[in-house]
């Protein structure tokens, strides 16, 4: 059973239905631990989802994949097959008793869905699905938007990243542009953010509406990847640009507005520093001085940043000989009780085996019939109310006949 | 647009503001663009470095005074919000916060965990005046002082170094690129307080009770890296920066294009894509490079995905031949039409010329107090029945102080009877207008939808 046929979590009585990948995945894992019933309907062959490495050593087949593993967690799996006249009506049934429902087809699939079998070959579109079905949220969640001339086109985190101005600004000056933090994908779990709280803004106008005993107020939410992705880079945004007229070229992992700013060698990787503000400064040349007895850097000259700037190459190359003769760790740690903003450049070991993750208590272990047991990350934020429930990812098809049991 | 006529889910929610920089500022930008009314509560002996920077045309010593209303993140960061100034050290001014939060929905902090305590703003400091408040405290490692990086300060910038993105920027024989110069963690971190509260205000609906929310934003952000953690327990090795790509999709990559600096990102999602890329007559033309191997393009349109990535790089060097001999527009356009991801790597000029944000318009122009109208970003979730959007950019610092302190029950007297004291403040010179140099970009550029300040769509030139 899901948490919420539990009866358990704050959106329990709630019914997503996420037709998604990855565009939807993070964000309605969210919204199932915090009580909706989410239902993963997937095609015979399983959501690409299931498909996507790394997979678990020694496994293969819909349930090997870590993604689904992770970002299944807490949904059900419902498997219907789109070329079955019985199991189109069956989802149809779903789509009725569903409060939300999350798409990432192509628009051209959106406006002309064959599946009520009224309404002709035209099909009915998102909007006028959800005119039949007043109760209702549909989410689509599009590379483009459901509008404009590029509507059509196709898209992926990394070519959403390049759509909306960000990429052009992160990598090396010789180099070609990158999608931050690589295939982790994180313009797809903003995404999913955004559809699972304009998801959770259309079910609470409904509900005020429906107390204030107005007609019902269903919607369709049109998310494009592209906006997301505006929505998210002010820094390298066109209201910033208009207004200073300053490019904002690649510049590598440091900053040439003052120094430290950006990534410093440490002996096992690397760390990052920010030094601006005078405090911070002193901090860093007084721990320098006491480590290489270096008498110079301690002149008060070089407490205008503007100064270090003009010194960088000699002021980083101070700062290097630091960073160099400690771990990661052990510079965040002491430069931390020295007031200077550092942190490590963590790798996915690194935190797994976190000290401040480990002393919180945030790993969870999970047992799953295939794949065995393992530990997984915690929530993502903590209350002082009882709001989490997490479960083991569904199994391909696995609620598929107590789901269309309850609907009979 | 009447209040009562404003259907938005958060029409009548009133939001207490005190924040910094992005993560709690967008958080409640975003709800103020949902109908709630939204209280950036301020001070100018520790201002939000949002007021800090200013904007650049506008240093003068003549415009000292007005310069915090400046800065293309005020109304970035808090569009529709009002701005109250209180210096909250003085008791008179925490008492003034005390009374405008007995009326508040909801708290929002970004201030470290110990600053707040400091200025009595602690959860049961504010349960106290607001029983059934909904208070989201964003801390960087959490609330509890036993815990070891609690006192250890995050700063935005290194916040992706910490939770593992940056490590993953870049590519596998340099290091890491990072994300130094942009801030997705914090509006992520923005995104889950903004969910947070929305469940919690779903949640009160039904047992009347308020919530206390902890957002570690460690924990927020690292939950991003889920499938590899996972991995780390059942003998996945560990990821490691691979430029553009992808484990499950190849080519994957930002390729050049003719021209200075212009590059083209290409994913080809599936084995059609592939087969429509590998079908391309124009393969033939590409001049032969040393890094190509021949043997593998003479089975390009059969290479299943393992191929292609086993070939990566010499896919690689003849799609950049053939980037390379195209403009990013006409590269893109010819892959898109072939059923393949693609776009233009966009700069700031790019974005101003994209055809699909002068059809959509994500951005808003609304009225300004010290610029007149101001431009920034549009919330993306675009609702049918109720769309978000406000009816004013960013606020003069401490413009709204004299109306909401009356409005909860001060009188003027007394008000002003504070500003005199510098417990409170207004904003500096309100006649004051100013026009940002490019204002008279915004009818030409069309990138923006004009809005008034009842909320109605204009189509601008007012």
């Amino acid at each position: 059973m899901s948490p919420a046929q539990q009866g358990h979590g704050p959106w329990s009585g709630v019914r997503v239905l996420d037709l998604t990948g990855l565009s939807g995945a993070y964000g309605t894992r969210v919204w199932a631990a915090l009580g909706a019933d989410v239902i993963c309907v997937e095609p015979p062959g399983g959501n690409p989802i299931r498909n996507m490495p790394p997979l678990a050593p020694g496994h293969e087949g819909p349930e090997a994949s870590l993604w689904w593993a992770y970002y299944a967690a807490s949904k059900r799996s419902v498997v219907l097959d789109p070329t079955d006249l019985n199991d189109i009506d069956a989802l149809v049934q779903l789509i009725a008793s569903a409060d939300v429902v999350l798409d990432d087809a192509m628009p051209a699939a959106q406006e002309a869905y064959p599946w009520l079998a009224d309404v002709g070959e035209g099909g009915l579109g998102v909007a006028g699905i959800v005119e039949r079905y007043p109760h209702l949220t549909w989410v689509s969640i599009t590379p483009f938007g459901m509008t404009g001339p590029r509507r059509h086109w196709r898209s992926s985190n990394l070519v959403a990243w390049a759509s909306c101005g960000l990429a052009s600004t992160v990598g090396f000056p010789h180099g070609p542009p990158l999608a931050p933090a690589g295939e982790i994908g994180v313009l797809m779990h903003g995404a999913s953010l955004h559809a699972v709280i304009g998801s959770m803004m259309s079910v609470r106008a409904r509900n005020l509406a429906a107390a204030a005993g107005e007609p019902a107020l269903g919607q369709t939410i049109d998310l494009s990847l592209q906006e997301v992705g505006l929505w998210l880079s002010p820094e390298t945004g066109v209201p910033l640009y208009l207004d200073d007229q300053v490019p904002r070229p690649r510049a590598g992992n440091r900053r040439p507005v003052t120094s430290p700013m950006g990534m410093y060698p440490a002996s096992d990787g690397y760390v990052a520093i920010i030094a601006i503000q005078p405090a911070h400064w002193n901090a860093v040349a007084q721990w320098v001085h006491e480590l290489t007895g270096n008498e110079g850097i301690l002149d008060e000259i070089f407490i205008d940043i503007v100064v270090r700037r003009e010194a960088l190459e000699a002021v980083d190359a101070w700062v290097e000989e630091l960073t160099a003769r400690f771990t990661k760790q052990e510079l965040f740690v002491e430069g931390q009780r020295r007031r200077i903003p550092i942190t490590p450049v963590n790798t996915v070991g690194d935190l797994r085996h976190d000290p401040h993750l480990e002393a919180v208590g945030w790993w969870r272990p999970e047992k799953h019939p295939v794949l065995g047991t393992y530990t997984v990350p915690g929530s993502p934020f903590t209350t002082d109310g009882d709001w989490w429930a997490w479960q083991r990812a569904p199994m391909l098809g696995e609620h598929t006949d107590d789901v269309l049991s309850e609907m009979t | 647009m009447t209040a009562s006529a404003d259907r938005r889910p958060l029409s009548g929610i009133r939001v207490f503001e005190i924040s910094i920089a992005v993560a709690a500022p967008c958080c409640g930008k975003a709800m103020a663009h949902h109908g709630a009314e939204v209280f950036k509560v301020e001070a100018h002996s520790y201002p939000d470095v949002a007021r800090a920077f200013g904007s650049a045309w506008a240093r003068d010593p003549e415009l000292a005074d007005v310069f915090c209303d400046t800065g293309p993140y005020v109304p970035e960061m808090s569009a529709g919000k009002r701005s109250v100034g209180l210096e909250l050290k003085q008791p008179q001014a925490l008492e003034a916060a005390r009374r405008l939060l007995a009326t508040c929905d909801v708290f929002l902090t970004n201030f470290a965990a110990p600053g707040i305590a400091e200025l009595g703003l602690d959860y049961e400091s504010v349960k106290q005046v607001c029983p059934d408040i909904i208070y989201a405290g964003m801390t960087g490692f959490g609330v509890d002082p036993d815990k070891p990086y609690y006192p250890f300060r995050a700063f935005g910038p290194n916040q992706a170094p910490l939770v593992g993105w940056d490590a993953l920027t870049g590519f596998p024989h340099e290091e890491p690129a990072g994300i130094p110069s942009i801030a997705p963690p914090d509006y992520m971190g923005g995104l889950h307080t903004m969910l947070a509260i929305v469940t919690a205000l779903h949640e009160r609906d039904r047992t009347g009770e308020g919530r206390f929310i902890d957002i570690s934003q460690l924990e927020t952000t690292v939950s991003f890296l889920g499938p590899y953690l996972v991995g780390q327990d059942l003998g996945v090795p560990e990821p490691f920066r691979n430029g553009n790509r992808v484990s499950w999709a190849a080519p994957a990559g930002i390729y050049p294009c003719a021209g200075d600096d212009r590059w083209i990102a290409v994913e080809v999602l599936d084995d059609e894509a592939w087969q429509a890329l590998a079908g391309l007559a124009e393969w033939s033309d590409v001049p032969a490079h040393d890094a190509v191997d021949q043997a593998a393009l003479s089975t390009y349109p059969h290479a299943t995905l393992a191929d292609r990535i086993a070939n990566h790089d010499a896919i690689d060097a003849e799609l950049s031949a053939w980037t390379s001999r195209r403009s990013p527009q006409q590269a893109a356009a010819e892959l898109q039409a072939l059923g393949i991801a693609a776009y233009e790597v966009l700069n700031h000029t790019g974005v101003l010329a994209d055809p699909q944000v002068h059809d959509r318009r994500p951005y808003s122009i609304a009225p300004s107090p010290r610029l007149g109208r101001d431009l920034f970003v549009r919330n993306p979730v675009r609702m049918s029945e109720t769309p978000p959007y406000v009816t004013r950019a960013g606020p003069n610092m401490g413009g709204d102080t004299v109306d909401v302190l009356t409005e909860i029950g001060y009188a003027h007297d007394d008000v002003e009877q504070m500003v005199a004291d510098g417990t409170a403040f207004v904003d500096a010179r309100p006649e004051v207008v100013l026009e940002r140099p490019f204002d008279r970009w915004y009818e030409s550029v069309g990138i923006a939808e004009f809005y008034d300040a009842e909320g109605n769509v204009t189509g601008g030139a007012q």
